[in-house]
Formats: C-alpha cells, structure tokens, sequence
C-alpha cells in the first residue's frame, strides 16, 4: 500500500507540469489535422524547436492544437485555451481571418505575441506572416500551366474550401493571369471539402460532364494525394498544382504533371517557431511583418532531388 | 451534508454530476500551474497590464501563479466553449425526446450566422446603413438571425408532417440545402464588420476580464427549456410522444402540432447559439458550424437522452456539453498529445453515458427496495 502511495504521488508530480527555469512553450494551431502540408509544419517547429533549444539552453515545447477539420471557431478556442495554458508564443495558419483576430489580439494583450503562417489575419496584432504571396501564387500555377498549353484551351480551377481567404485570392491572381490569354477559357472555379478522396471525386466528376477541358490548374494539390486521381493519358490534359508532397510527386514522375509548385511548409512551423523564440527570448523584431517564401518549382528535372528533403519533412 | 450529497447524487443527472466533479477534480490535481500576467482597471476606467520595476531597475510585467485548470478565467473559458454546443443541445434534447432526430443544426447554425451577419454589416461602421441607431441595427441583426433559424426548423417540421418522411432524411437534405444557400449567398467569403455596440453586447467582460454572456445565455436556455419539458403540459406532450407515438395518438395529442413545436425549438436553439457565437467571434462564414449536429447529438446522449425517444432532460443535455468540453479543454491543460485527443474523447463519453446508465440502475433498485 505503501508502495502504491509512493508510486502515486511521483505519477502525481510527473504530471503536475511544473516547468523548469529554461522551459518554453509555443503554441501551433494549424487549419486541420489531416492535411500532410501542416504535418511537415509541425515537423519544421519541433525541428527549429530542438535547434533553437541545444543552442540557446532551452527546453522548448511544441504544443500542437489543430481542429481535426477546418474550424475557425475551434483555432479561436484553442487559442485562448493555449494562452491560458501558458504557452509563451503561438503560431497559427487562420481558417477565417475575421473570427481569429480578437483571439489574437486577446492572446497579445495577455503578452502572447502570435505569428502566423499560410493564411494570414492581417487586421489582428500578429508581429509577423510567413508563407507565400497568395495572389503571385495563383498567378504563377496558371502562368505554368498557360506556357505548357501553348496559351490555348479550357481551363477548370481547383479550388478547395470556397471559404479560405488565401485560396480566393490564389484563384483571384489565376484569373488575372487567364485574363491575359485570350485563347485559354476558364470553365468554373470547382470548390470541394479539402480531403484527398472529395478533391479526387471533384476532377472526375468535373470531367465526366466537361470532357472538353483541357488544363487543370490546381492553386492547392488535393487530389494529387490519391494514386489514380488523373484518369487521363500523360499529356492529353495539361495539370499545374501547387503543393509538392511524396505522393503528389509520382504525378511527375508519370508525366501527368509538368510542374508543381511546392510551398515551403516545413518552414511554415521552423521559421515561424524561429521568429517567436526571437521574439520572446532574444527580444528581436522581424525586420518587416511580412515574410514571403518563394513557390520551389518542380519538374522531372529535379524531383529526385526535392523528393529527399521529404525524409527529414515528415514525421517519422 | 452527507445528505445533501446523497440528495444531489439521488437526481436524474446525478451520474453526470459526479463524472463532472470526477473529471474537475483531476484536471486541477494533475493540472499543475501556470504564470498569468495580473490585470488591473486604470485611472482612465480602463483594464490595463500591471507592470512592476525589479531590483536592477527594469519594469517587468507582475505575474501571478494559478492553477491551470481550476482558476476563475479557465472557468470561464469552459462555460463559453461550452455554451455554444449546450445550447443547440437543449433544442436536440427535445426533439430526441418526441423520438426525432435534427441533423440540419449546424448548417441552421451556418445560415442563421452568415444572414444575421449580413444585416449586421449593412449596419455596422462600413455599411450602407451606419448612420442608423446602433440598436436598430443590432435588433434587426439579432431577429434575422435567431427568425432565419426558427423558421428553417419550422420548415423542417412541416415537410417531416406534410410528407411523412423520416426526420432523419428531411434533416439530412436540409443539412445540405441550408449550407448551400449559405455559401451561395455570401459567396464563399466570411462577413464580418459588425456595429461595435453589438461586439461589446456579446463580449461585455466582467471587471476581472471575464466574459460571461455566452455562460448567462446558456444558463437561460437551460432554465427556459428544463421549465418547458418539465413544467408545462407542452413538455409532457413530447415525452409521451417520444414514448408511444401511436398511444398519445389516440390519448388526444395532436402529434403533428408537437412534431412542428419541436422543430421550431431546435431551429430557435441554433438561432440563439449562431447570435451569440456571431456577437464573440466577430463574423460568420458559410463553413461556420460543420459537424456540429454530432457534437450536438453526442452531448444531448451522453446527457442521458434516449435516442429511442421518451427519456432525456435540457439540464443533461448541458452537462453532457459539458463533459465533452471539459475532457477536449483538460487535453490542452494537461499537455497530452493532440494525436490521441479523439481515442480520449470517444472513451470518455462512452464511460460517461455507462456511468449515469449505473447510477440510473442503482435509483431504480433503490426505489423497488422501498
């Protein structure tokens, strides 16, 4: 009995969560669980996590608080549980801009400072952004996807959530870009819910009653995720899609896909994570509240070569 | 005192009740503590940060330790989480109680949100309509947005009377169609813009820095809705329809008023939830409220209502929001992996619901004892 009591109260002490002296933790609150690009996000912060540790003596936490589906009212929630929690910093890629920002402002004024990356809240108080330009990014897919059809055809857009400010502005900078090709027709804008299967029944769906398309441009690469999602001889429809993920490289690989344009997602959660401890330990200010990472094309050319980073991106 | 205990434990929801003090007794055992920055109300009336100047002369912000789980603005945190779910719960109690089923909440949720919004808007600081009273504006935001939910429900209610098809389709394709008209009119973008009357309405925070109007409304819809099941003759009439359709049938009950009744209130219960989720988050979108049938379902379940029908009360269905919240807050508290956040939450409604069904038992055997 003794020993049972002995052994309870050192369960009880194990988890009572008292922090050492040189202890941080930051708070990530992706949009959803299931999405491989905030995987690698997380990877890249607990990455940046244990550098910035060894070399500056800390012990720094990586607590992960992302809604299972896209949720914006859930991010709120956990960032206000995270703040009460004691995280030191929070890094967040917003689902709804509008409905993050007083949670934001809320964690910043309790001395939380809040970064974000991916999708921005641009009125909220975050000290920084990190991710792509949104409208320069769907500007570039069609751009890509116009010089391989040789500026002529019909066109679908893949969309995702229609609710997501950075996607609307990706399809904003893609229309620009069409608008500018007097031979290339976009059919529709296709939206779907952001699962590889739903994207995947989307395009076939798309071309069972627009069989005339002839070019794919993808601001987000959903359906690239599933093995048999371009039903289609390599070649006879053109496809360009952001995102470059090891499943999604096997598009390249068969030819289906000329170039993908991949995001640097794994610096979403390393620089992000970078920026905080900054911020909060070594009481340094980004130079600008706007970071931009560059779109990495890739092609046949390189795959191989992008395909390796992959092994150190995902979680083991 | 031991009395009093018993008495408590001897309620209907009794086994809720002691999962509930179970579970707030070992998130603040396990819990540990957390520094919190101490807030104070200036000269100017003002809640401000209190900064302190230590020994080498720096001023440093004044930080108190607490608790992380059993301190007053965690509490508060809970009640608001919590309160969105419970609400749109006491309108499913009901109706799971006739023996019927709402699967449209969420996307009632998503409309009545975005048209609510949308008025709200027209009225707040960058509308067409900014220069019209504040409380115009806000009261005919509010009605859009409670109005459009009551009467989607009332819809609802109509086409499973008229039609004679099982609420569970009906509910289904409204669940569909709501959320389709939502995103059609707002186009996909989320409104936001509201008149600031509105915001401070729904956001007015206690001296302390608590917000307590989601909790207040919450409280009001379980008095409102535990008065109406267990108080009127209205109420009766829906548990013995959700016990013996046929029999009520013929004992005089006009089924079908009462089918509509249900709807209405489940309608009304989402409206109410949407208005007070607009009011705290500042915006609505047509993706708001995906999933939130089940969320909503579970906790009127693990609240003790019988999906058979006949059995279930608006006090458990708030305790069963509750729970649920409480073990989804308690994994962010105590630092567990997010990855096994879903294994916890589904084991620990299951042990929820098979502890009330043993402490019913025990009642039950108490009351043939006697």
């Amino acid at each position: 009995m003794k020993h049972l009591f002995i052994l309870a109260a050192g369960v009880a002490l194990a988890l009572s969560g008292r922090a050492a002296e040189r202890t941080l933790t930051i708070g990530l609150v992706a949009k959803s669980q299931g999405n491989p690009v905030f995987q690698a996000a997380r990877v890249g912060a607990i990455d940046a996590a244990k550098e910035l540790g060894a070399k500056h003596g800390y012990e720094i936490k990586i607590d992960w608080r992302t809604p299972n589906e896209e949720d914006a009212q859930k991010q709120a929630e956990a960032i206000e549980q995270l703040v009460l929690s004691g995280a030191a910093g929070i890094s967040v890629s917003c689902s709804d801009a509008n409905k993050l920002t007083d949670a934001i402002n809320s964690a910043v004024k309790n001395g939380v400072p809040v970064a974000t990356f991916d999708s921005d809240a641009p009125a909220s108080a975050r000290f920084v952004t990190y991710g792509v330009d949104d409208i320069e990014c769907g500007k570039q897919t069609m751009e890509e996807l116009a010089k391989i059809m040789k500026g002529k055809g019909v066109v679908a857009i893949l969309a995702g959530n229609q609710n997501a400010p950075n996607l609307q502005k990706r399809v904003q900078g893609a229309k620009l870009v069409a608008a500018q090709y007097p031979g290339i027709t976009i059919r529709e804008v296709y939206y779907h819910k952001e699962t590889p299967q739903d994207a995947a029944a989307k395009v076939e769906q798309v071309m069972q009653a627009n069989p005339d398309i002839t070019g794919w441009c993808m601001i987000g690469g959903w359906p690239l995720f599933t093995d048999n999602a371009l039903k289609w001889a390599p070649g006879t429809v053109q496809c360009v899609s952001v995102d470059a993920l090891p499943a999604q490289l096997a598009y390249i690989r068969s030819g289906h896909v000329p170039v993908l344009l991949a995001q640097q997602c794994y610096e979403w959660g390393h620089r992000t994570v970078e920026l905080l401890f900054e911020k909060i330990v070594l009481k340094k200010d980004p130079p600008a509240v706007k970071e931009i990472s560059a779109l990495i094309p890739v092609t046949k050319d390189n795959v191989e070569a992008f395909a390796k980073n992959w092994d150190k991106w995902l979680p083991k | 005192m031991l009395t009093q205990i018993k008495k408590l434990f001897g309620v209907k929801e009794g086994g809720l009740l002691l999962v509930i003090f179970a579970l707030g007794a070992l998130l603040s055992f396990f819990s540990g503590t957390v520094r919190l920055p101490v807030f104070a109300v200036g000269p100017e009336g003002v809640r401000q940060r209190v900064f302190l100047t230590n020994e080498t002369g720096e001023r440093v912000p004044a930080m108190v330790e607490k608790n992380k789980f059993l301190n007053t603005q965690n509490l508060a945190q809970l009640a608001k989480d919590t309160s969105f779910i419970a609400i749109m719960a006491v309108g499913m109690s009901v109706v799971i109680i006739a023996g019927g089923i709402d699967l449209s909440v969420g996307s009632i949720y998503a409309l009545a949100s975005v048209l609510g919004a949308l008025v709200l808007q027209y009225y707040g600081p960058g509308g067409a309509g900014a220069n019209a009273p504040p409380w115009c504006g806000v009261g005919l935001g509010a009605l859009a947005c409670v109005g459009v939910a009551a009467l989607c429900g009332l819809i609802n209610g109509s086409l499973i009377v008229a039609l004679r098809v099982h609420p569970f389709i009906i509910t289904l394709g409204a669940m569909a169609i709501l959320r389709g008209v939502a995103f059609v009119v707002t186009k996909g973008q989320s409104v936001g813009g509201f008149p600031p009357l509105f915001r401070e309405l729904i956001r007015f925070e206690t001296s302390g820095g608590l917000s307590l109007v989601p909790l207040a409304v919450m409280l009001l819809v379980l008095v409102v809705g535990g008065g109406f099941l267990s108080r009127l003759a209205a109420g009766r009439r829906v548990y013995a329809i959700g016990g013996n359709e046929l029999a009520s049938r013929f004992s005089g009950i006009r089924v079908e008023r009462v089918k509509l009744g249900i709807y209405f209130l489940s309608g009304l219960a989402a409206g109410v939830a949407a208005l007070i989720a607009l009011g705290y988050y500042g915006s609505a979108s047509s993706g708001d409220g995906q999933g939130y049938e089940l969320n909503v379902i579970a906790a009127a379940v693990v609240g003790g209502a019988s999906l058979t029908g006949g059995k279930g009360t608006a006090l458990g269905a708030v305790l069963g929001a509750l729970i649920i919240q409480m073990i989804s807050s308690g994994i962010v508290i105590l630092g567990i992996d997010q990855n096994y956040s879903q294994i916890i939450i589904g084991s620990v409604v299951i042990a929820a619901v098979v502890l009330d069904n043993i402490n019913t038992w025990l009642a039950q055997r108490r009351l043939a004892a006697r």
